[in-house]
């Protein structure tokens, strides 16, 4: 199966971070540290309706 | 800066007084230094490159490190430059205490962007000596120390040079108000009085400490940064505490006015080192460089003295304490067994690695530690 193919195949199975990994793009750690950052920073926005009201 | 700005606009709007909260500027400072060092850092890394400031690699290190031999370095500039931006918009630029930190984070990083400078560009592998390296932390750290001695205890620098001409009028021997003490964890009757000399000599070392110890921790890719940035948010809970009169009595705290605004300056810490984290994760893009560690460790150390939670600090940064103790004790056995080692390799990190973790394994095994002491540390709020 070419690269390209197998790529498509990956990204078609959906998931964001499957893409990310399935485009060598970034490697498993950098992936999964990434979307932590980005779900902290919305917890902090979820934290902030705390006050803003 | 933008305080001041939603002051004057509070007087026709009224909505614009939500910026007068602490909380929310803390907030908003954390994304504004996400943002800028997440649209700043590619921009950052490119010219690093360009300028080909890479980082050199141990030759007595894990074979694994070889890899990321030229690895632009000295990316620390990029969380300064983030901090500094976001603090400067949203804390009050009239607080004494933030200034004080400024200086000492940005004293510090000078110190480093100098070492790195020579290492990396001058190709001069020893970069800054030792000696002048210890000599220019201690000359900024003991300045801080002298200025915060009498800061901490003063309401404002007009009370603050008041209590410093009385302590010289008393011949070096008038006590500082309590509000100086060492605070003990746990315990709500004990806290010990440092002293003039006791203060300066117990903040010299916790700031040129931290700064070396950060230091030391940053070997691997995302270990020195992410503990940071938990320990300094932690920092900013215990400065938002003891700079609102009212929480601080509550929780049996000395009430420092001023100490609160620090909460914007940790939180524009923790979103500048977020952001560089991004770039850093392993496998990294970006090293930080001694200007980073150097800097960030010194801040802080200088907002655990402002907050009087130099024991809790050392208790949340531990895992920067136990990669410091682990040299120390490396280099005494070396040198008094006549070549043997306690560890497999010193800092402690290596010792790990070599043991067969991967990388990211004691990455985040220690980041989870330092989550685990944090909280710890937190609940020294509360227990007591």
């Amino acid at each position: 199966m070419s690269a390209m193919r197998k790529n498509r195949m990956m990204e078609g199975m959906g998931a964001t971070y499957i893409r990310a990994l399935g485009a060598n793009v970034m490697a498993t750690p950098i992936s999964s540290i990434r979307f932590w950052i980005i779900t902290m920073m919305l917890v902090l926005f979820g934290l902030s309706t705390l006050k803003l009201r | 800066m933008l305080l001041d700005l939603a002051q004057w606009l509070s007087q026709d709007y009224r909505a614009f007084s939500v910026f007068n909260y602490i909380t929310l500027r803390a907030v908003l400072a954390c994304l504004t230094a996400l943002a800028i060092s997440l649209l700043t850092g590619p921009l950052v890394i490119r010219q690093l490159t360009a300028y080909k400031i890479g980082q050199s690699v141990r030759d007595d290190g894990p074979k694994s490190h070889l890899t990321k031999a030229g690895t632009p370095t000295m990316g620390g500039a990029l969380v300064l430059i983030s901090m500094l931006i976001a603090t400067l918009l949203w804390s009050d630029l009239g607080n004494r205490f933030v200034w004080a930190v400024l200086v000492v984070t940005f004293g510090f990083g000078a110190i480093g962007w100098v070492d790195d400078y020579r290492k990396v560009v001058h190709r001069n592998p020893k970069g800054l000596s030792a000696r002048s390296k210890f000599f220019w932390q201690s000359l900024i750290g003991l300045a801080a120390a002298v200025y915060l001695a009498f800061a901490v205890p003063a309401p404002s620098n007009a009370k603050l040079i008041e209590l410093f001409m009385q302590w010289v009028q008393s011949g070096l021997q008038m006590d500082l108000p309590n509000k100086a003490d060492l605070i003990v964890p746990f315990f709500k009757n004990i806290a010990y009085p440092l002293g003039v000399f006791g203060f300066i000599t117990l903040s010299f070392f916790v700031i040129v400490g931290t700064s070396n110890a950060v230091n030391l921790t940053d070997g691997l890719d995302g270990l020195a940064i992410m503990p940071t940035v938990m320990v300094g948010s932690a920092l900013g809970i215990f400065a938002y505490v003891v700079g609102n009169s009212l929480y601080a009595k509550y929780l049996l705290f000395p009430y420092i006015p001023g100490a609160g605004e620090l909460t914007v300056f940790c939180a524009a810490l923790a979103g500048a080192g977020l952001g560089f984290l991004w770039f850093n994760a392993y496998p990294a893009e970006v090293f930080m460089g001694d200007v980073g560690a150097l800097s960030i460790g010194a801040a802080l150390g200088t907002v655990a003295i402002i907050t009087r939670q130099e024991i809790v600090l050392f208790i949340m940064g531990g895992v920067f304490v136990a990669e410091t103790l682990s040299v120390m004790l490396q280099v005494m056995y070396f040198k008094a067994t006549g070549g043997k080692r306690i560890f497999r390799m010193a800092p402690l990190h290596h010792h790990y690695e070599l043991g067969g973790w991967k990388e990211s394994q004691v990455v985040i095994r220690f980041w989870i530690i330092t989550m685990m002491l944090v909280l710890f540390g937190l609940s020294t709020l509360k227990l007591r």
